[in-house]
């Protein structure tokens, strides 16, 4: 069908349709160009021996990465010359994209074709060098029905992708959408209902895969969290100790949903008057210059990843902010502390709050603001009765969505609250602390754990399951809450 | 308002309606307040990124080169994060063979073919659930079916395992974006197309797709950008503190042991601050600079990719 889709030849101005007659290619200008590829792959894993020499000194065992390095930057020049089906390899795929009489090639012909093709180029290589049979293989048959299986052999969807970033990275000329080109084309032939409906069913898999990894999730961290309740002959008793010290059979939870709520709470009380704030002055009063520059800055907040605010908390927040407070207040603060690691999660907090109450704020429609202001109410009262009411569903969502980031936020706490490995029960914020996912985070990092057993490596999975269940509750709450509250405009 | 001229009718002119601007003492208050929360905001914003760069900028300065291209040591005049640029890459790289085309897959499934039947809200809900699930449940999920169920394939702690689950992490990013991308292209696209008797497929491949493909595009990068942030689940995947290398054969590459930039910066930041407080500090900026370049490639190619379809 599509083998009329050619980019290379313009039918759309043309005007008339006139029938593609495929570019075959004679076996000796094929064996040439085939030649050259050979070539080419083995000039490309010299120059990365010659790169590797520089970066890792002498090479003492020139080993499959050269190749494997080679195969990457070779399989982007082919791809780069099938997506403008241009240069040697361009005019050399042609062959198998049509037969002689210029109908589409049999997958299997395909398959072949690129078994051979690849197969000797890549296959042999890790064959000889890893002499790893079973690996050359799979290689080589993966590699040969990855191309094959392309839709419609010369797809235009990745022909779109080729040529877009190419040419808008060139700053070439403007894209062409392909066309749908022969009357011909438009027959539902078995062929293409064939490949309707096997798109589908791929689909439909890649649909599915999200179901089945929360399915999985759930079975595997519920599974090992059921072996820790099992093997701690469950007894609330045991969850109520000195501290958590897990590796000596210490399950205190309490010290950890004190951390949790501490930073938790922290954290709110610095996102959620700042964000809110944001988001008012953001959908209400800021100019639309105003905000084209407040916006990014706080999307950037949002972009910063946690461990480096982790680092902020300890090299900054405690020592040029809370220490000095603290010291005029007459309270001694230590690098860790809880307050230290909650204003850090707070940080982070910040634009999730902002953005998602500022859209909700953004969606109470015109009239409202409009109909207030015609009754003389001033923009203060417009936007605290007015608009704060009619989109208060979004911002409770907003809290809580926040609510469950902070729960669930670890490399801050992990860094910056002090707690390794195992905490005592601690209820004063300005002491170091352990939350759920630190915890989590010290027993994982502990290289003895995650061998696999043992019950300090399955309360690991306790910690996880209830994690899980919290946030899981609070995202169907605020689900609940916008559905609930909705205001039809 | 000016002083009216004597003998004049009081008539109401638009000024007079609204109410002086000095009196309004509830809303200068408010306005002072929403402003405060602005500055904090962006004041955090500078705060975060200077006081990281006055930190590292002793080690960067000093020893750019050799902090970019030296293995992890316990020297900290030789400690370098060459490893974790290049378990970065190598994760970026499983990120965007697994993650995106599932994801993208899904999108398309979400958006063209779900009838709004029970199956389609299942996939739904199992969606934004997932892009609600903590990071380091996803890295639980990867140590218990990764490293130790899957350890023949994945070599147990290995870039794989930490690649897969953070490809896993980032999919609900991805289908969200892609499905926002997808739902924005105009119906008349595929309407036209399907009029000229293209199937399903034919009209998503050739109409849809294409003209999603800047939104898809952007959405996929900034996942991967997430994905390069992210410690917690590469943490307990079994991320190494420290560990040697030479250059290895080709499955140790993928099989050995690993690190990623931001386990870099953990793992300074847990040091004696002392000695490896700048280190910490330095490795934060290449871990931002990384970051923002690709959201400014993703920004760019936006841009670039909207203005040559002609929207």
């Amino acid at each position: 069908m599509a083998t009329a889709m050619r980019p290379d030849q313009d039918v759309k101005t043309s005007g008339q349709t006139a029938p593609w007659s495929p570019v075959l290619p004679t076996l000796t200008s094929r064996g040439v160009v085939a030649g050259v590829e050979v070539i080419l792959y083995l000039v490309i894993v010299i120059m990365v021996a010659i790169v590797e020499y520089y970066v890792a000194g002498p090479i003492t065992d020139f080993g499959l990465s050269n190749w494997w390095i080679g195969f990457v930057v070779y399989a982007a020049w082919t791809g780069w010359n099938w997506a403008g089906a241009q240069g040697p390899v361009g005019s050399y795929v042609d062959h198998f994209i049509a037969d002689a009489a210029g109908r589409p090639a049999c997958f299997s012909c395909i398959a072949v074709r690129q078994f051979t093709r690849f197969g000797i180029l890549f296959g042999i290589p890790f064959l000889i060098l890893d002499s790893n049979v079973w690996l050359s293989v799979a290689l080589m048959v993966t590699t040969g029905f990855v191309i094959a299986a392309m839709p419609d052999r010369r797809a235009p969807w990745d022909l779109i992708a080729g040529t877009t970033i190419t040419q808008s990275l060139a700053g070439e000329a403007s894209v062409e959408l392909p066309v749908l080109t022969k009357p011909s084309d438009l027959q539902l032939s078995g062929q293409r209902v064939a490949e309707n409906r096997r798109a589908k069913r791929l689909l439909q898999l890649a649909g599915f895969s999200s179901v089945i990894i929360s399915a999985y999730i759930i079975r595997v961290i519920f599974g090992e969290a059921w072996e820790f309740v099992a093997a701690s002959d469950f007894e609330w008793g045991l969850l109520r100790d000195i501290g958590w010290f897990p590796r000596r059979n210490k399950f205190d939870l309490s010290t950890l949903f004190v951390g949790t709520l501490w930073i938790t709470g922290i954290a709110m009380l610095v996102a959620g008057p700042v964000g809110l704030g944001v988001a008012i002055y953001l959908s209400e009063y800021a100019s639309p210059r105003l905000r084209g520059v407040v916006k990014p800055a706080i999307e950037t907040l949002a972009s910063i990843p946690s461990v480096v605010l982790g680092f902020f908390a300890i090299s900054f927040i405690s020592p040029t902010v809370l220490q000095p407070v603290g010291g005029s207040l007459g309270i001694d603060f230590g690098i860790f502390s809880l307050i230290s690691a909650g204003i850090a999660v707070g940080i982070l907090t910040v634009p999730i709050v902002a953005s998602i109450s500022e859209d909700a704020m953004r969606a109470v429609p015109r009239e409202l603001r409009e109909a207030s202001y015609g009754l003389g109410a001033r923009p203060v009262t417009t936007a605290l009765r007015v608009v704060f009411p009619a989109a208060i569903s979004g911002i409770s969502a907003a809290f809580i969505v926040g609510i469950s980031r902070a729960i669930g936020e670890t490399m801050v706490v992990f860094i910056a609250a002090g707690g390794s490995g195992g905490a005592i029960f601690e209820a004063n914020p300005t002491e170091p602390g352990q939350t759920i996912t630190a915890a989590m985070a010290s027993l994982g990092a502990g290289t003895d754990s995650v061998a696999g057993s043992g019950i300090a490596f399955q309360s690991l999975y306790f910690l996880g399951a209830l994690l899980f269940l919290v946030t899981l509750i609070l995202n169907v709450l605020s689900d609940a809450i916008v559905r609930r509250f909705r205001q039809e405009y | 308002m000016s002083v009216k001229p004597a003998g004049r009718p009081d008539k109401p002119t638009l000024g007079s309606l609204q109410r002086s601007r000095s009196a309004d003492v509830r809303g200068q208050v408010f306005l002072g307040l929403l402003l405060l929360a602005v500055t904090l905001a962006i004041g955090m914003v500078f705060a975060v990124l200077l006081s990281v760069i006055a930190d590292g900028a002793d080690v960067l300065s000093s020893r750019l080169w050799g902090f970019l291209s030296n293995p992890s040591s316990s020297d900290p005049v030789k400690a370098g994060v060459v490893q974790g640029i290049r378990g970065s890459l190598l994760i970026a790289a499983i990120v965007s063979v697994v993650a995106f085309p599932i994801g993208i897959g899904a999108a398309v499934y979400l958006e063209e073919y779900a009838d709004g039947g029970p199956v389609t809200r299942t996939v739904e809900i199992a969606v934004r659930n997932l892009a609600g699930v903590p990071s380091i449940v996803y890295g639980l999920f990867g140590l218990a079916v990764f490293v130790n169920t899957l350890r023949g394939i994945t070599g147990g702690s290995s870039v794989i395992s930490g690649g897969l689950t953070l490809s896993l992490l980032v999919l609900p990013i991805v289908i969200i974006t892609a499905s926002e991308a997808i739902r924005a292209v105009p119906s008349s696209l595929s309407d036209g197309a399907y009029g000229l008797g293209a199937t399903q497929w034919e009209v998503i491949r050739t109409q849809t797709l294409p003209s999603a493909m800047p939104g898809i595009l952007t959405g996929s990068v900034l996942s991967i950008a997430r994905a390069l942030g992210e410690a917690a689940p590469l943490l307990v995947v079994g991320a190494a503190a420290f560990y040697t290398t030479g250059f290895q054969g080709f499955l140790d590459q993928f099989q050995g042991a690993f690190t990623a930039l931001p386990m870099n910066v953990a793992n300074f930041a847990k040091l004696p601050a002392d000695q490896w407080a700048g280190h910490a500090a330095a490795a934060s900026v290449v871990v931002l600079v990384v970051v923002f370049f690709i959201n400014l490639v993703a920004i760019v190619a936006r841009a670039r990719i909207t203005k040559r379809l002609g929207r």
